[in-house]
């Protein structure tokens, strides 16, 4: 019975010792690794705070709109977005160098599916950030034009505009991620589709008089303007 | 005459031509119903006030459809026709081009004065072809100056209805005097005379490409006149009768290449605009007299609508370009719902407005596009304050409407320039004056 007992106690130290040998080690290694990027990060986040001369990136961030897309307040500042962008991107390298260090399948084929799918994701965020951007662009576009000349909805407009670019987008993102791209694909067809159909109805249905009304001032609203002298300048 | 911009058959006349002590520029764009009268007037100032002098007169053409550059070859004027006290000893020469470039009235300029420097003209005029009013005079007293009192620039002074130039009078002339101190009644008036010197400084410039191109050009000559020291001055011309400007045109992208030019040389001028203060008198040329005028039809309700639907949705944007206070006082004006006689947007609300749409523009807070098409429903609004305030007002009244207008505009710079350059001169935490309660 005692035998038996100190048997299971030795497999229980001998598993213990087991993982501890196994696992302890790489475990140090990797928080080493991981310190040592995170030092690296800091210091690199440091020296590109100080190195960087902003105003170029603050210009293109202001001339793109990417400030007031982000931060209307016009807070966002170039130079502490990248060298933010450099200290996540050392730290991710860092994570996944950690883990490499367990030589594990589990942890390789994480570092794998990482490192293979970082390109699609980076692309994928870029296409996001860019129909985000042209979204507003051509929300903000609708929406001045419209109001200035008179037309009907403009805030609806304005934000149809800026939810079908996005969707454009959030479609194209999924295809290059290869996430659902059939269901994100029939989805645009079906909006599309749909929209276009849902004009077809009001315009030769129930929109019919109110179009021709609203082209009929149109037109007496130019004819109006030509007779005038009115000059602006 | 390395790197000139002209086309080859204008280089060709001007190697033919040599040279010429005075060049009168005639921009256009399917004018042949009205350039052959400014033409011949042209012909005639020359030829009654300048005998003495080569001439040419060079129409810059936009390449228009209806025979406009057939009527300015075909439409001479008969010296034999003029009552003349001295005859003419040098001919004049008529040209027309196509000029290259961005289709705008800017681009037929840039071409004009290439012209006149490839010439070696000693002056040069710019006038509309529209113009039914324009009489031999006008040439005389846009060049006389330049030639014979060593001016840089001569702006035009005109008789205007009240509700003629509402662009000029509501934003361009207050702001330019505000910020440069020199009262220049018609900074964007089309008619200019100018000094070698100048049109070569003007040559110089890299900003071709932009608003100047198009409508932005008149500001962006005076402008460049006042805020670099040229000397300028100013001649009465009369009236100012033409056709409608382009009456299909946008107005919001005439307001967005106008006022972007403003704001555009603001920031340029900086420097210069932020030490001066008050304005002066600059001299005035001419007799002046007083003259009939067309009447001119304005419609304040749909003006005001479109200032309240500006109101309903265009307050996103605003809020980008404007300070809260500044905001809450225009989004409440415009659910004004009381008597139209009794609409009024303030003159310190106006003034402040714009300083703050001049200081976004600067900082770019959103598309530059976006920034100053917006502000199409509340010149509007303002236009629509200006008729009905003046509605029974006479034109030395609204004289000096427009004047007190401009004082606030000075009085109010030290806030722009708190705003521009971040400085505590002003009074920042001044709120903006709210709306006034008018509901009954």
């Amino acid at each position: 019975m005692i035998r038996t007992l100190q048997d299971v106690f030795d497999r229980v130290l001998d598993t213990i010792a087991y993982h501890l040998t196994t696992y302890v080690p790489p475990l140090v290694v990797a928080l080493i690794v991981l310190g040592l990027f995170w030092l690296v990060a800091k210091l690199v986040r440091w020296l590109m705070a100080k190195a960087i001369k902003g105003a170029g990136i603050d210009r293109f961030l202001s001339d793109s709109g990417l400030r007031s897309m982000f931060d209307s307040a016009g807070r966002l500042h170039g130079t502490p977005l990248i060298a933010g962008a450099a200290y996540w991107l050392i730290l991710a390298g860092g994570v996944l160098a950690a883990l490499n260090v367990f030589g594990t399948d589990l942890t390789s084929r994480m570092v794998e599916t990482t490192v293979f799918l970082f390109p699609k994701a980076v692309t994928a965020g870029l296409i996001l950030l860019v129909g985000a951007w042209l979204g507003q662009f051509l929300g903000r576009s609708v929406l001045v034009w419209a109001s200035n000349e008179e037309m009907p909805g403009p805030r609806r407009m304005a934000a149809a505009t800026r939810i079908v670019t996005m969707f454009v987008a959030v479609v194209v993102a999924s295809d290059v991620l290869d996430f659902a791209p059939r269901v994100f694909f029939a989805a645009f067809v079906i909006l599309v589709g749909g929209a276009v159909l849902a004009a077809s109805l009001a315009f030769g249905l129930g929109g019919r008089d109110v179009i021709r009304g609203y082209l009929g001032e149109r037109k007496a609203g130019e004819q109006e303007d030509e007779k005038s002298l009115w000059n602006h300048l | 005459m390395a790197q000139s911009l002209l086309p080859e058959e204008a280089q060709k006349a001007v190697e033919s031509v040599q040279h010429a002590d005075i060049v009168i520029g005639i921009p256009s764009y399917n004018n042949s119903r009205t350039i052959g009268h400014v033409v011949q007037a042209a012909h005639a100032g020359l030829a009654k006030y300048f005998p003495q002098f080569t001439a040419v007169i060079v129409n810059s053409d936009g390449g228009s459809k209806d025979g406009t550059r057939d009527v300015v070859l075909g439409s001479a004027m008969q010296d034999s026709q003029l009552l003349m006290l001295s005859t003419p000893l040098k001919a004049v020469h008529r040209l027309s081009f196509p000029y290259h470039g961005i289709p705008g009235k800017g681009s037929a300029f840039r071409m004009i004065f290439q012209m006149a420097k490839d010439l070696n003209a000693k002056a040069c005029c710019v006038v509309d072809s529209d113009l039914r009013s324009i009489t031999p005079e006008w040439i005389d007293l846009l060049l006389r100056p330049v030639l014979f009192a060593n001016f840089d620039f001569v702006a035009p002074y005109y008789h205007r209805h009240k509700y003629d130039g509402t662009i000029t009078n509501s934003i361009i002339y207050p702001l330019t005097r505000s910020l440069y101190g020199q009262r220049l009644r018609q900074p964007i008036g089309g008619d200019f005379g100018m000094s070698n010197a100048l049109l070569c400084r003007y040559l110089e410039r890299d900003d071709w490409e932009t608003d100047v191109a198009r409508f932005g050009i008149d500001i962006w000559m005076t402008t460049i006149a006042v805020a670099e020291g040229f000397r300028v001055c100013q001649s009465f011309l009369g009236a100012k009768l033409h056709d409608a400007k382009d009456p299909g045109s946008d107005l919001s992208a005439m307001l967005m290449q106008v006022v972007g030019s403003v704001f555009a040389l603001m920031q340029e001028y900086d420097s210069a605009w932020r030490t001066r203060n008050g304005s002066t008198d600059a001299a005035l040329f001419g007799f002046r007299y007083d003259v009939g005028l067309d009447a001119i039809q304005v419609n304040v309700e749909r003006m005001l609508n479109l200032f309240r639907k500006g109101g309903e949705d265009l307050s996103e944007i605003w809020e980008l370009a404007l300070r809260p206070d500044t905001l809450r006082a225009i989004v409440k004006l415009t659910k004004y719902s009381g008597p139209v006689e009794q609409f009024r947007l303030e003159d310190e609300l106006w003034v402040r407005m714009i300083y703050e749409f001049g200081c976004a523009a600067r900082d770019n807070r959103l598309e530059r596009g976006h920034l100053l098409r917006s502000i199409t429903p509340l010149y509007l609004g303002r236009v629509a304050s200006f008729v009905v305030e003046t509605a029974e007002m006479g034109a030395p009244e609204v004289e000096q409407r427009i004047e007190r207008l401009c004082l606030t505009f000075e009085d109010l710079k030290p806030y722009l320039i708190d705003l521009w350059f971040g400085t505590k001169s002003a009074e920042r935490k001044k709120e903006a004056p709210e709306a006034r309660e008018l509901e009954t």
